[in-house]
């Protein structure tokens, strides 16, 4: 359950191979790969979709349709020298209107973006809603809740009407954000910029509460869990 | 065919950002516009009850910590802000409950391109599959125990529709619970002031968080703290003393005598607690130091405190390695969304003692309680009960006796007869016989070795994850979710004697072709001709595990054959913290039986055979310091509908399909079973469940060729059907090595 190298899990199962993203060693020469479930939430039309597909597909369409038959995007993330990042980013699918997430959409993820239009005053007024959704349904396996990261998207439409950067500061103390960022999907403004700053907090999380191995007998049900054991007949 | 294609464009497209409703694809008649108007009036006030809390406690406090914020900078916000779009008023396929078999075919329906609505009149997923924290199972308790009776049904509906229509009114309450009583054993050292650690309490879904992250802070530096003590249990020895020195702890700790006092049945003032931090804190600081050098006690506000550790399954099963969840699960790769432990024990109870079965060949040579010659006579027996149908001379003969008195002619020891007997074939003594026997050993042997030595898998989180894995997959795949939403009534068309809408509880029509409804919200007027069974439950949460072994981290399951003739066998599952069901230190214990009386007089003879209560232990002693302790404990009878034949619901239109509740079998095959059922009937073209496509071979189509609606386009006909076709075909080949893979095994 910690770190979120087994958490997430299987890429899509036989056709992946993000199963393969081996748990960090801690020999300090050998280079380590981590797996990370990042949610994206947030209102309907903030931007959600462009900014996975900006920052994943290097694409911005006007013209994106409810997210069909997609469970997350995976970029990856060379980080250092010896640190390879598989980020999975979940968007979130069709209970997003009303708000009724399963546990499965937010268990073992160990990062967050909340994002809002600010355009739209409204989405913003959410925000604290699905901040609040998200700790209350997954927590770091130390028990802290997992970073998260508020996204000001749509800045290139910016009018002057919404709150100031010291609000906004206070916003994230207050509501226990990690930090903010003001984003353009369309414009392809600080995306990367606010990944690398989660992605940061992630790792730090990894380090501070390293994984307890707890995993010892966890199963998930793909082709290389079907290991061949003998059977009762087979001897 | 196309993984893409969807029949019908429209349920793609988001609904427009305005309170407008949808736009109706149909040329709307009055009585239409008239319904849809209605909605669009009540969209202000009641759209928040879409969401899972009431306003309310959202203005309280959400409101302030907001205006901090916004007030200066942006006064055009007004309270509460709109959370929730329109609901279309067309989908292909209503979904009513959000139960295993609902939620499957739903996850199936949306999957082969339907549009689907799923709606719960709960605000949690799963109905009578759920799972639950600790504070989210007593208001459960709490809900089944004040629930009035079946109250007036509201009748508004009955302006909603038209001359040639009739309506079904479905059911407000859920009645499929009954005789809950709970008991709290441990003590409540500080029982006014405990909440769970960032509680989920569901009505306060929209407060701010501030005040979680606080409590959340604490918790972790507490456990941070207790850690080295912890560490030092870990050995053997301290292993075992672990039951006795807490019965001598308990009875030192005079606080406990509260706890003692305060246990009447129904008692409740745990969940209306106000967080205290500052009393917490106290308590805290009291365990640590307990925790020194004594195996921690559990107290019940440490339960209540780290009550989301726990997953509370209302009904308790398991998943055979070669059941036919778990095929599906791999097939639809639903799989994906969940992980499992194996199964670690499989218990014997007899004589009055709890004792490990050996079932793989390995066990079987490592036992050290069976003699030589027993594991010779257990081993030729299993062998030929892997293939029985290859020798039917050894058991022609006895075709027509029961399976029990087969085995007293086999040659095995009274003791293998009862491992065979009640722990590997799990059959009933008196009524099963020979050939049903042999072919419930056959499939417990052909389920080992799968994923380990014994032929079950638990779900981590609990069981209730399997539901809301199917409806993650059908949300995906564009099906739309709503929790605390209900269903006033079906519309039923006069003449086609077809049902083509649900009124909801706004008051708004919802059309669709096919319409799945769990059985519990049927009213009683429909189901006066229907008889049910019943399942006798019991959730214990226990300090200690029935049979201690080198590691505390067991899964266990254990058949108590009944006690006196006619009462039916107990199944007891025993499930340990890395199960992910509870909290460190503690063990969940599920036990389920068919229902002769209430859940507590079928199920307490047993309980109280195998674990005392912390009353006892104190005042014994120590004496009974043996068995685990019971810290708590919920007994609650469930209706198991699993056996309503169709018919015998009067007068359900033909495109209604009904769903039952749990059946009180251990495994799941009975919900797969209906739910492909119930699907094929529906759409007897379509594959059930095909795997998805890799996410990782979707082709995003950037080019925004669509030619208007800014914004959101809607499903266009040019959609790259090409790109995905080939994705399923990529699909094709990892899951035939699986196919193999299983074959090989």
């Amino acid at each position: 359950m910690a770190g979120g190298e087994r958490g997430a899990g299987g890429g899509g199962g036989g056709g992946g191979g993000s199963n393969d993203s081996s748990s960090s060693v801690s020999g300090a020469s050998e280079s380590r790969e981590h797996l990370f479930k990042v949610l994206v939430i947030g209102e309907l039309g903030v931007g959600k979709t462009s900014i996975i597909k900006r920052y994943v597909h290097q694409l911005f369409s006007q013209h994106y349709r409810a997210t069909i038959g997609v469970d997350f995007a995976l970029k990856v993330l060379p980080w250092d020298s010896r640190t390879l990042v598989r980020l999975q980013l979940w968007d979130i699918a069709g209970q997003e209107r009303f708000g009724n997430m399963t546990r499965v959409y937010y268990k073992e993820a160990v990062g967050a973006f909340v994002v809002f239009d600010v355009t739209r005053g409204s989405t913003f007024e959410a925000v604290s809603k699905w901040k609040h959704d998200l700790d209350s349904k997954v927590l770091l396996p130390n028990g802290s809740p997992i970073p998260a990261v508020l996204l000001a998207n749509k800045c290139d439409q910016k009018k002057d009407s919404g709150p100031n950067a010291s609000q906004m500061d206070q916003f994230c103390k207050d509501g226990g954000f990690v930090g903010w960022f003001e984003t353009s999907a369309k414009d392809n403004i600080n995306i990367d910029e606010a990944a690398r700053f989660l992605v940061e907090n992630i790792l730090a999380n990894l380090k501070a509460f390293p994984n307890e191995e707890n995993d010892v007998g966890k199963l998930k049900l793909d082709s290389d869990t079907l290991k061949a054991e003998s059977k009762f007949q087979c001897c | 065919m196309a993984v893409w294609k969807r029949e019908s464009p429209s349920a793609l497209s988001p609904v427009p950002e305005s309170n407008h409703p949808a736009p109706s694809k149909r040329p709307s008649d009055s009585k239409r516009t008239t319904a849809t108007t209605m909605h669009c009036n009540m969209v202000t006030s009641a759209l928040p009850g879409c969401f899972q809390c009431p306003q309310p406690h959202f203005r309280q406090k959400g409101s302030k910590r907001l205006s901090n914020v916004m007030t200066s900078s942006d006064r055009r916000c007004v309270f509460p802000p709109k959370m929730a779009d329109n609901l279309p008023s067309e989908f292909d396929v209503v979904v009513i409950g959000t139960g295993l078999p609902e939620s499957i075919i739903a996850a199936a329906c949306s999957r082969s391109g339907q549009r689907v609505l799923h709606v719960d009149s709960r605000n949690y997923y799963g109905g009578n599959w759920a799972s639950f924290s600790f504070s989210g199972l007593l208001s459960w308790i709490k809900e089944n125990q004040e629930r009035t009776d079946p109250c007036e049904e509201s009748s508004t509906w009955k302006d909603l529709i038209l001359e040639n229509e009739v309506g079904i009114p479905l059911n407000k309450v859920d009645q499929t619970i009954q005789n809950v009583e709970d008991f709290c054993y441990a003590s409540k050292d500080s029982p006014e002031d405990v909440e769970e650690v960032g509680a989920l309490s569901r009505m306060s879904t929209l407060a701010i968080s501030s005040e979680v992250v606080e409590e959340v802070s604490i918790t972790s530096e507490a456990e941070k703290e207790t850690l080295p003590s912890e560490d030092q249990s870990l050995g053997s020895d301290s292993e075992e003393m672990h039951p006795k020195s807490v019965a001598q702890h308990d009875a030192e700790c005079t606080a406990g005598k509260d706890g003692v006092e305060t246990t009447s049945p129904g008692e409740k003032d745990c969940d209306s607690v106000i967080p205290n931090l500052l009393e917490r804190e106290n308590s805290e600081s009291a365990s640590m130091t307990e925790a020194a050098d004594e195996p921690r006690k559990i107290t019940y506000s440490q339960v209540v405190k780290e009550g989301r550790r726990f997953n509370i399954d209302l009904v308790s099963k398991l998943l055979y390695s070669r059941g036919l969840l778990i095929d599906l699960l791999i097939k639809s790769n639903v799989s994906r969304y969940a992980e499992f432990k194996n199964v670690t024990r499989i218990l014997a109870f007899r004589d009055g003692r709890v004792e490990q079965v050996p079932c793989s060949r390995a066990d079987v040579f490592n036992s050290k309680q069976l003699t030589m010659v027993e594991k010779r006579m257990l081993m030729r027996f299993l062998t030929f009960c892997l293939d029985f149908e290859q020798h039917p001379d050894e058991y022609q003969a006895q075709k027509e006796c029961t399976f029990s008195d087969y085995l007293k002619t086999q040659k095995l020891t009274p003791n293998l007869q009862h491992f065979i007997l009640h722990s590997i074939a799990m059959v009933s003594e008196v009524n099963c016989c020979t050939i049903d026997g042999l072919k419930a050993t056959q499939r417990f042997l052909q389920c080992l070795g799968r994923y380990g030595n014994t032929p079950f898998l638990f779900p981590l989180y609990g069981q209730g994850e399997i539901p809301q894995c199917f409806c993650r997959m059908c949300a995906v795949f564009g099906g739309i979710y709503c929790l605390r939403h209900s269903v006033q009534c079906l519309v039923v068309d006069k003449e086609t004697r077809r049902c083509k809408a649900i009124i909801d509880h706004f008051g708004q029509r919802i059309s669709a072709n096919y319409f799945v409804v769990e059985d519990s919200y049927f009213s009683e007027k429909i189901c006066t001709r229907v008889s049910y069974r019943q399942i006798s439950r019991a959730i214990l949460i226990t300090n200690g595990s029935i049979l201690k072994s080198g590691s505390d981290q067991q899964i266990s399951i254990l058949t108590i054959p009944p006690m006196t003739l006619g009462q039916p066998p107990i199944c007891l599952i025993e499930l340990c913290s890395s199960a992910m069901t509870c909290m460190k230190d503690t063990y969940l214990v599920h036990l389920t039986c068919s229902s002769i009386k209430t859940a507590k007089e079928d199920l307490e003879p047993a309980v109280g055979q195998l674990f005392s209560e912390a009353t006892e232990a104190e005042s014994e002693g120590g004496g009974e310091g043996l068995k685990p302790q019971i810290l708590w404990a919920v007994y609650f009878n469930m209706r198991d509908s699993s056996n309503i034949n169709r018919a015998s619901y009067d007068n359900l239109p033909s495109n209604v399909y009904v769903c039952s509740g749990p059946d009180g079998a251990l495994g799941n095959d009975c919900a797969v079973k209906q739910a492909e059922a119930i699907f094929q009937e529906m759409f007897p073209q379509e594959e059930f469940c095909p795997p998805p496509p890799n996410p990782e071979d979707i082709i995003y189509d950037g080019d925004g060729s669509q030619p208007e609606d800014p914004g959101f386009g809607n499903l266009s006909e040019d959609k790259p059907e090409t790109a995905p076709e080939k994705s399923t075909e990529e699909k094709e080949e990892p899951a035939e090595e699986l196919h193999e893979e299983k074959g090989h095994n």
